[in-house]
């Protein structure tokens, strides 16, 4: 597997505040990456040390075998960064030319790209316009499309679809899912539904510190785990739900949301489960092979 | 180490230059120019014979510039280039202060820059942003110097091939003189928070520098010296057409240099 990014004991202080708290992992070649975490939990400062827009105080990080923000990477990595505007006194295609200009394309293939990328974030029409004249969602889209110039290996989209519809977040989750196979995606969002069905590796910061998990994990530590969602509330599911064979624990984790920890046995456990939710007479809203990703990061079991 | 790739600074120089001719704001900025320069070409430049010849002149300048010592221009038979040089030679560092106000800053308070810093290394773009301004001054220089050039021919065509001569001479001093003023905005640009405080951080620097070395001197003449941090500061010598090389042309590509090395060293190390 080809690694993308290496991060060695990254530490980054503002001031007394550490920001990020010797931080390790490798990205590899392949599935979009999720880098979640609640606010100020060091997400934009690991997206700012890999675009190499801020420095570490200590640590070592290296990006396709380069320090961040060399020469080297020009083109190889883009980024969406977190509240970036393009500059309002040019039209859209003129700046998104000056990039592709910058990262080396001539002129009727940075033309062409200019064409492709606002085609793919759905606004070839507003190529003429300016910034300002857009709104927020379609500046947004915009400053997604100047990401996608010229063939990155690397794309980084920080808060990709916050304060877009639901109709323009879902396209550009399409969008995403459509290109993970030319360029490997480092997501950060707060929508852990939406890291969950894009991302296989999950980063998860908190207060600096750095985990991981794998989005829809079936097994962890060779235990296996459904979740159970509910339509309504019914009494004693846990224990009615402790009782079946197979069952090791049970936990809910949220309302009308049960964990269920379980023995893999020859028996198809999820099949029995549905039965004998059916005997039971609970009507079952979504049924999940393994945790779900809100579940693994923010439930703490007590 | 510094990275600087000929191809990107160009295109980065470039695209400053088209960003005073093809937006709103930049061409607000060139119509205002134009109005106050035609207004100097009408009158100061074009009566210039008769202002030059004048005694009232004569005694205005003595008085205004009888430190610098500008007789020597009052005997250039091309009176609108010696009118043209005092104007623009005083006028341009000036408004070279306004018009290099925002090289960064604005791109940096908008995001811009970390687009652009995927793209160029922070070295390119800080001196391609510089080399942008210097190619929009030589602009505004040629096209005033043209202008001059034209008033002169028109009152004595037989000048035409002497004052053209002269005014390469004058194109190529006028902007060695103003690199300085665009690298110290170019320096201040990589701290200050916006474009106005970069400005108001140049008047400072000038006026309330002047002020600090003027307390220095009195007590320690020896600290004159630090008057050769200021850009500009061979302007009264220059004027007079009597600095020799060093001062002439060495001090201000000097400073330039000097400022725009702070410059890059700052911006690298800044976070976007």
């Amino acid at each position: 597997m080809t690694v993308l990014i290496q991060a060695q004991g990254l530490s980054k202080n503002y001031g007394a505040k550490r920001a990020l708290d010797n931080v390790s992992f490798e990205i590899n070649k392949g599935a979009p990456v999720a880098l979640v975490g609640p606010n100020g939990a060091g997400k934009t400062t690991l997206f700012s040390l890999l675009c190499g827009y801020i420095l570490p105080s200590s640590g070592q990080l290296s990006v396709l075998g380069h320090a961040p923000g060399s020469a080297a990477l020009f083109g190889k990595l883009t980024a969406l960064p977190q509240d970036a505007q393009l500059d309002p006194r040019f039209s859209i295609a003129h700046q998104l030319n000056f990039y592709g200009q910058l990262q080396g394309l001539s002129g009727t293939v940075r033309k062409k790209e200019t064409a492709r990328v606002l085609e793919l974030v759905g606004l070839s029409e507003v190529a003429k316009q300016r910034p300002d004249d857009l709104s927020h969602g379609m500046r947004k889209r915009v400053t997604i499309a100047q990401a996608l110039i010229g063939e990155p290996e690397i794309v980084m989209l920080d808060e990709a679809t916050a304060g877009l519809d639901p109709i323009h977040a879902r396209e550009v989750r399409e969008l995403v899912s459509s290109l993970s196979n030319e360029a490997t995606f480092i997501l950060s969002s707060h929508d852990l539904t939406e890291l969950e069905r894009l991302c296989s590796q999950v980063l998860h910061l908190d207060k600096g510190v750095l985990s991981e998990h794998q989005a829809r994990s079936s097994t962890q530590d060779n235990k296996h785990y459904i979740t159970l969602q509910l339509n309504q509330r019914y009494d004693d599911v846990e224990a009615k739900l402790a009782s079946l064979a197979q069952v090791h624990h049970v936990y809910m984790s949220q309302a009308k949301e049960y964990v269920i920890e379980f023995e893999q046995t020859v028996e198809p456990f999820d099949i029995n489960l549905l039965q004998f939710c059916y005997q039971q007479g609970w009507q079952y809203r979504q049924l999940v092979n393994g945790h779900t990703l809100e579940n693994q990061i923010f439930h703490k079991e007590s | 180490m510094t990275q600087l790739h000929p191809k990107r600074l160009a295109q980065i120089a470039q695209f400053e230059l088209v960003r005073l001719f093809l937006t709103k704001r930049g061409l607000l900025a060139v119509a205002a120019f134009a109005i106050c320069w035609l207004l100097i070409l009408r009158y100061p430049i074009a009566e210039s014979v008769n202002l030059i010849s004048s005694p009232e002149f004569a005694d205005f300048a003595r008085q205004a510039f009888g430190a610098i010592g500008i007789s020597r221009l009052l005997d250039w038979p091309e009176s609108e280039l010696a009118m043209y040089w005092l104007i623009a030679l005083y006028s341009f560092p000036c408004f070279c202060l306004f018009l290099c106000s925002d090289q960064t800053v604005g791109d940096r308070q908008r995001g811009t820059l970390r687009f652009l810093s995927l793209r160029a290394t922070r070295s390119e773009i800080i001196i391609g942003r510089f080399l942008g301004q210097l190619l929009i001054l030589a602009a505004l220089l040629f096209v005033t110097l043209m202008a001059t050039l034209a008033m002169l021919t028109y009152r004595e065509p037989s000048l035409f091939l002497s004052g053209f001569s002269r005014s390469l001479t004058l194109l190529v001093f006028l902007l060695i003189t103003v690199m300085p003023f665009i690298a110290l905005m170019s320096f201040l640009n990589t701290f200050a928070r916006s474009s106005r405080l970069a400005f108001v951080l140049a008047i400072l620097f000038f006026a309330g520098g002047n002020i600090i070395i003027g307390l220095l001197t009195w007590q320690l003449p020896l600290l004159d010296v630090l008057y050769y941090l200021f850009p500009g500061y061979q302007i009264d010598v220059v004027a007079g057409q009597r600095a020799g090389m060093m001062l002439g042309v060495g001090l201000p590509v000097l400073q330039t240099v000097v400022l725009l090395a702070v410059g890059e060293r700052i911006f690298a190390r800044s976070s976007l």
